[in-house]
């Protein structure tokens, strides 16, 4: 089976690492080998994966190892054997964060963690916008070969996800991953599914999956876990579920 | 503070590598870099830029253009120059501002050859590399890029070699690559490619053709472990310096040739008897086939390779030693009867009644300071040379 490499992208706070997180526990689930790649300073992407307990950054790793440190260092197992990593980031306003994707992937590949752990399924999951080169590293050829945005019904989601689509449609003369699509991550706003189907038409793509919204999701990052670890009954997790397979049949497609 | 520098210099760059590699081979070769004091890729680096045309450029990256990720611009003027200039090739390398804005060398480089149709090559050195991965770069991308099925040998019967890893950065323009090629033809062989000095393009594109490949510095070893991969040539890491060092390099190039299977000739050698103890200074080939060349000669107790390039160090002896920092230097030349190394390091050469510095310029290391003191080395002239410093003495 071709990896699938696939990179979520959408406006801060739109909740992207939780859908990641549970997108790749339901890959899991489905018995794939998964690796899930934070790319945000914050380092938080797979913490629910790993019952809230940070793993160290490749940064971090970087910072106070040199070069001196193993892929084990780098990768952990998190739920259902995920293969975790966070890129991580500078201090909080100094340095370069999007530089730091850019460095953190390429230790990544240059350990040869693809080779290793030889995932089914990789999921880069990217801070807010694409605001410079470093966070359209996982769109780069050899990486993600499709993007996901996550999206609301809210105005600056929308906004985010159409300035993303734009990005991803510059990018295409250049080889990078293309657009598989928009997941709903719905906050009940009005006229919520009317607005990202409009976006949907706007930037030539479509809508692949709907995720309602949920007070288990809260409850489950209470008790440290994602919502496919917590609740693997809910109604939720079978439309986490719904969604990891619209995901793979998108970029089984072609 | 170990790894400061405070007397000494640093060697060259990456991005010098890129230019010296690429700089004979017809290409259209440009810097993304600001404009400005950027003279070293093509005058403080370059001995050729003086008496032979190359087109090396400068992008002129400018505080916007870097804020803005202005690429288009970037590709526009290449695509425009490119039209004008009819380049063989295209090759665009990167320096410390676009490492920092992340710009992707190899998406450029498809954005270029897409609109003029000119093969590109995009390499993302970044200017706080040694200048031996520059090379080592362009040298695998150009492999990759125009290397072709083999073609038939020649006819002439004698077996075909490529020298890989010739720059002026390690080999200067003294006569060095010149007195090695005669060196191959006086033992019957035939140069098929020299990657690359006083080949072209085309010869370097009909590599697969040769039956042996020669590493003669630490910046061929990738490619010549990339030929092997594609054709299955062996190859031998060495330089043939001096009459008796030539003589095994041959041996030892000859088994390669006949076994097929690859080796460094200067790996099994070690001081035997009584008699000076010596320290070379340099890439770790050049240096350590001195050392070899210099042992087999006889009169040392014992020599040590020293070599400022950690990333090279498998290259090296067992006896041999990767630098670190100043103090790791100063302290073996404390050690050392004679040091052959670049006259900088004098810097930290205490004089004594049997102690000796003998300078042995480094293009990469001093620029163009030291360079009519630049030896020839290749087979005999190293005797001569190493007269003129025992006199000296």
């Amino acid at each position: 089976m071709e990896t699938i490499k696939i990179a979520v992208y959408g406006k801060g706070g739109i909740g992207k690492s939780t859908t990641t997180a549970n997108l790749a526990a339901a890959f899991a689930e489905q018995g794939l080998r998964v690796m899930q790649i934070g790319c945000d300073p914050k380092a938080d992407s797979t913490i629910y994966l790993h019952q809230g307990r940070p793993i160290p950054s490749v940064l971090d790793l970087i910072r106070s190892k040199g070069n001196d440190f193993t892929l084990d260092d780098m990768v952990t197992q998190g739920y259902n054997g995920v293969l975790c990593v966070e890129a991580g980031g500078p201090t909080p306003g100094q340095g370069c964060a999007g530089r730091g994707i850019i460095a953190a992937l390429d230790k990544l590949a240059e350990k040869g963690a693809y080779e290793r752990y030889d995932p089914q399924v990789i999921l880069y999951d990217v801070l807010g916008d694409v605001v410079c080169g470093g966070f359209a590293m996982p769109m780069r050829g050899g990486h993600a070969d499709w993007v996901f945005i996550v999206t609301s019904g809210e105005n600056m989601a929308i906004h985010a996800a159409a300035n993303i689509a734009t990005a991803v449609q510059n990018f295409q003369s250049r080889g990078y991953a293309k657009l598989g699509g928009l997941i709903v991550n719905r906050r009940n706003v009005a006229r919520e599914m009317e607005k990202v189907e409009e976006l949907a038409e706007d930037i030539h793509s479509r809508i692949v999956g709907v995720l309602p919204y949920s007070p288990l999701i809260q409850e489950a990052e209470e008790q440290k876990a994602t919502l496919m670890e917590a609740f693997p009954q809910s109604e939720m997790a079978d439309c986490c579920r719904r969604l990891a397979e619209q995901i793979l049949a998108v970029c089984r497609e072609g | 503070m170990n790894q400061a520098t405070r007397l000494l210099s640093t060697y060259t760059a990456d991005v010098s590598g890129v230019c010296s590699a690429l700089y004979e081979l017809g290409g259209l070769t440009v810097m993304h870099d600001a404009s400005g004091c950027n003279s070293t890729y093509n005058t403080h680096d370059e001995p050729r830029w003086y008496d032979r045309p190359s087109m090396v450029y400068i992008s002129a990256l400018k505080e916007i253009d870097a804020i803005m990720g202005a690429d288009d611009k970037l590709i526009g003027d290449i695509v425009a120059a490119a039209r004008q200039l009819q380049p063989r090739f295209i090759a665009i390398a990167g320096s410390p501002i676009p490492m920092l804005i992340g710009t992707d060398f190899t998406a450029v480089a498809l954005e270029i050859e897409n609109q003029c149709g000119i093969p590109t090559l995009g390499l993302a050195t970044n200017g706080m590399h040694e200048y031996l991965s520059g090379i080592s770069m362009a040298f695998t991308a150009l492999a990759r890029r125009f290397c072709r099925p083999a073609q038939p040998a020649s006819g002439s019967g004698r077996p075909l070699v490529n020298i890989l890893g010739a720059t002026p950065l390690d080999f200067s323009v003294t006569g060095n690559i010149e007195a090695l090629h005669e060196a191959f033809r006086q033992r019957g062989y035939e140069i098929n490619s020299c990657w690359a000095m006083n080949s072209d393009l085309d010869q370097l594109a009909n590599a697969g053709a040769a039956q042996v490949n020669a590493v003669i510095s630490s910046a061929g070893l990738a490619l010549a472990q990339w030929l092997q991969e594609q054709y299955g040539t062996p190859y031998l890491v060495g330089v043939p310096w001096g009459r008796l060092g030539a003589a095994a390099y041959f041996d030892a190039l000859r088994q390669a040739l006949h076994d097929g299977s690859s080796a460094c000739f200067y790996s099994g050698l070690s001081g035997q008897g009584s008699g000076k103890q010596g320290l070379i200074i340099g890439e770790a080939v050049t240096a350590a086939s001195l050392k070899a060349a210099l042992l087999l000669q006889g009169g040392w107790s014992r020599i040590q390779t020293a070599c400022p390039f950690r990333d090279y160090a498998s290259l090296l002896g067992p006896d041999d030693i990767a630098l670190e920092d100043e103090k790791q230097i100063r302290q073996l030349m404390e050690e050392a009867d004679v040091i052959i190394a670049d006259p900088i390091y004098r810097r930290f050469f205490k004089n004594g009644k049997q102690r000796q510095f003998v300078d042995w310029p480094h293009e990469a290391y001093s620029g163009r300071i030291y360079r009519r003191q630049i030896p020839v080395c290749i087979e005999e002239h190293l005797d001569l040379w190493q007269k003129g410093w025992l006199k000296e003495k």
